[in-house]
């Protein structure tokens, strides 16, 4: 245990190293997170395809029960029950565009992952750095329950729970609880929770801040304590079905799988689920009385419960609906979180977009209209009407406009197509639009078969819940 | 090169505006309006008062933007608006914004008033490390310190007391001044 201790001293002391300059001292927020014998529990695992890459590095780490699939190399550091998934990762020779600029590259593409700590944290994407084409870094870094680390090389940064860092290199920075930034580039910021920040420099620019006391009700996080809140609460009752997911070797999933879907090993489904065709159920994801048309995707982390999606439908890491009824094509973003209620659903129409971060909790019911954008913090219709937007005003905007707490600027149609663009990347990726021809596979298809190993760490002495040294390759 | 030393060209303490702690904004905006009448009025204006504590030492400065600063409407909204620049936002888009909320705000001569009665220490800048110099200091040090610096003026010290202020304004009718002497001596200045 003592190796484990100086381990997390030693991220510590990096971590406020680089946050010096805002005076943020992590220590009393990072030693409440994980007691050591939790590190001691559990196994970590990672994945073989015929379709992935396999390199994995791992030295002097603790890894309990995080997830590893493709290139990886993890060095001092503490990973708790996190998914760094390298199913995106860029391959040799490819070009790296960045403007003008082509860039090849001379080496596959890997997730570097040094003198950091990360709780129940997802790695995914690739690195959207042009600078760092080849290495998805993370270093220095502590993040925290349920973060998205998403294509965002980080160094020298704090993440609050529940936030996002996407496509966006983050250096020096802290990012508050439930924020979620894709920026391209920040640095020396110490952004307030709740903040959704999408900027693109030139074309458009969104900032939307949730009132602090409201958000307190969903999620908080003091120094000295764990996160607390709705989300909290939420996510700590689906622990024990997922407990029983990962202590047993052979799970029998309750839901038919067509051949073109892929439900994984290590996600919860529990009757009446259907999973439609070209559908991808992603791990540690949940699922109850839902039914997923054909080309939805349940990604990381995602709950779905006594709710229906007709198709093509982008949940992304972290969200959750409850009791909701959504029409095709719509784009739920990351850790959003829309709660309807048996005698008062949520409705959403098609082709909608939510934003990241987006909170729809019901106390009327609430019908979103088709074609429309939402967000921040939405409970019955007259939030929704100073909250939402429709797609196309949206996209008749030039220069700029500002409702409530949110504020955009910039060329509203760039905004839009934009957003639109990425989901039907995603869903591309995640093979919705399959339909027998090979090239149109996408992770849906590829991951129906993976194999899963196990690692553990030394049981005791000096290097207790220390993993050994451990090259994977093929 | 600038002869003379700090003490030369500061206005002693004596000529300057000052209020005792606890003084309302308008108060201060009073001094500051006595002390010009009462200065020579061939120089630049004050442009600042300053805050002496009980024991008439100087504790803080209130600059014109700092009084500025104070008048403007504040609240939760207006806050938040000014914050935006941080995140990229234009000075055009936060402008509109302004405009927009001060059409939608609060109208403004009753903002004033509330402010008038608002407390000096509430927005005076203490002074920092920087800001200090002894009187006896050659100018062209001074000079130096200021163009270096982010200070319009220098408390002048002398020992552990604060004895005078040394502005910019005069350090730079010196420096024009000098400059127009030679050019005259030499006589090759085309200066009217």
């Amino acid at each position: 245990m003592n190796e484990l201790a100086n381990l997390l001293e030693r991220i510590i002391q990096r971590v406020n190293i680089n946050l010096r300059e805002l005076g943020i001292d992590v220590a009393p927020r990072v030693r409440a997170l994980v007691p050591f014998d939790q590190m001691v529990k559990f196994y970590a695992f990672y994945g073989i395809t015929p379709h992935h890459p396999l390199d994995l590095r791992f030295r002097h780490s603790n890894l309990a029960g995080s997830y590893f699939l493709g290139n990886i190399r993890v060095t001092n550091s503490l990973l708790y029950k996190s998914d760094i998934r390298g199913d995106e990762l860029k391959k040799k020779g490819k070009l790296c565009g960045f403007g003008a600029v082509e860039i090849p590259l001379n080496q596959d593409e890997e997730i570097d992952i040094a003198d950091s700590f990360l709780v129940k944290t997802l790695v995914h994407s690739s690195s959207h750095d042009p600078e760092s084409p080849e290495r998805f870094f993370i270093k220095d870094t502590v993040s925290t329950h349920y973060a998205n680390i998403h294509g965002s090389p980080s160094h020298g940064c704090f993440l609050g729970p529940f936030s996002t860092v996407d496509l966006t290199t983050v250096r020096d920075c802290v990012i508050g609880t439930f924020c979620y930034i894709q920026a391209g580039e920040v640095s020396h910021l110490n952004v307030d929770p709740g903040t959704v920040w999408v900027r693109s420099p030139g074309r458009f620019n969104f900032l939307y801040r949730y009132a602090p006391d409201r958000l307190n009700e969903y999620i908080s996080f003091l120094p000295g304590s764990a996160p607390r809140g709705l989300f909290m609460d939420f996510a700590n009752n689906l622990k024990e079905a997922f407990q029983s997911v990962f202590d047993r070797v052979n799970v029998e999933q309750t839901a038919r799988v067509p051949d073109s879907a892929s439900l994984d090993r290590f996600a919860v489904t529990l009757p009446p689920t259907h999973i439609g065709e070209n559908v991808l159920v992603a791990q540690r994801a949940y699922l109850e009385d839902a039914w997923l048309g054909t080309g939805a995707n349940a990604q990381e982390n995602c709950c779905i419960l006594h709710s229906r999606l007709e198709g093509c439908n982008v949940t992304a890491h972290g969200a959750r609906i409850i009791q909701a009824d959504l029409d095709r094509n719509t784009f739920v973003g990351f850790n959003s979180f829309l709660r309807g209620r048996p005698e008062r659903r949520l409705t959403v129409g098609e082709s909608c977009i939510v934003m990241p971060h987006t909170i729809i909790d019901c106390r009327e019911p609430v019908s979103v209209p088709a074609g429309h954008l939402v967000w921040g913090l939405i409970t019955d219709p007259r939030e929704l009407a100073t909250h939402s937007v429709s797609l196309k005003h949206l996209s008749g905007i030039r220069s700029g406009f500002s409702r409530g707490n949110m504020f955009f600027e910039g060329d509203g149609a760039l905004f839009v197509s934009a957003f639109q663009d990425r989901i039907g990347h995603i869903l591309e990726a995640n093979g919705a639009f399959f339909d027998g021809d090979k090239t149109l596979r996408g992770h849906a298809q590829r991951n129906q078969n993976i194999s899963f190993n196990t690692l553990q760490p030394y049981p005791e002495g000096d290097l207790e819940g220390l993993y050994p040294t451990i090259i994977i390759q093929p | 090169m600038i002869h003379g030393t700090v003490k030369d060209l500061m206005v002693p303490l004596s000529e300057y505006a000052t209020v005792p702690e606890g003084s309302t904004l308008y108060e201060a905006v009073l001094a500051l309006e006595e002390a010009q009448e009462k200065f020579d009025q061939t120089r630049y204006h004050h442009r600042a008062v300053l805050i002496l504590d009980h024991d008439q030492r100087v504790v803080g400065k209130l600059s014109q933007l700092e009084l500025l600063r104070a008048l403007e409407p504040r609240n939760e909204e207006r806050r938040r608006l000014l914050d935006i620049g941080r995140f990229g936002f234009s000075a055009a888009f936060i402008n509109r914004l302004r405009e927009q909320h001060r059409r939608e705000g609060e109208i403004l001569e009753n903002i004033h008033r509330s402010a008038s009665r608002l407390r000096v220490e509430d927005f005076m800048q203490s002074p920092s490390e920087g800001e200090y110099v002894e009187e006896n200091t050659s100018l062209d040090t001074a000079i130096h310190q200021l163009v270096t610096g982010t200070h319009l003026s220098l408390l002048v010290t002398r020992q552990q007391e604060i004895v005078g202020i040394l502005r910019m304004s005069d350090v730079f009718s010196a420096v024009f001044h000098t400059i127009k002497e030679r050019e005259r001596m030499d006589g090759t200045g085309a200066l009217p």
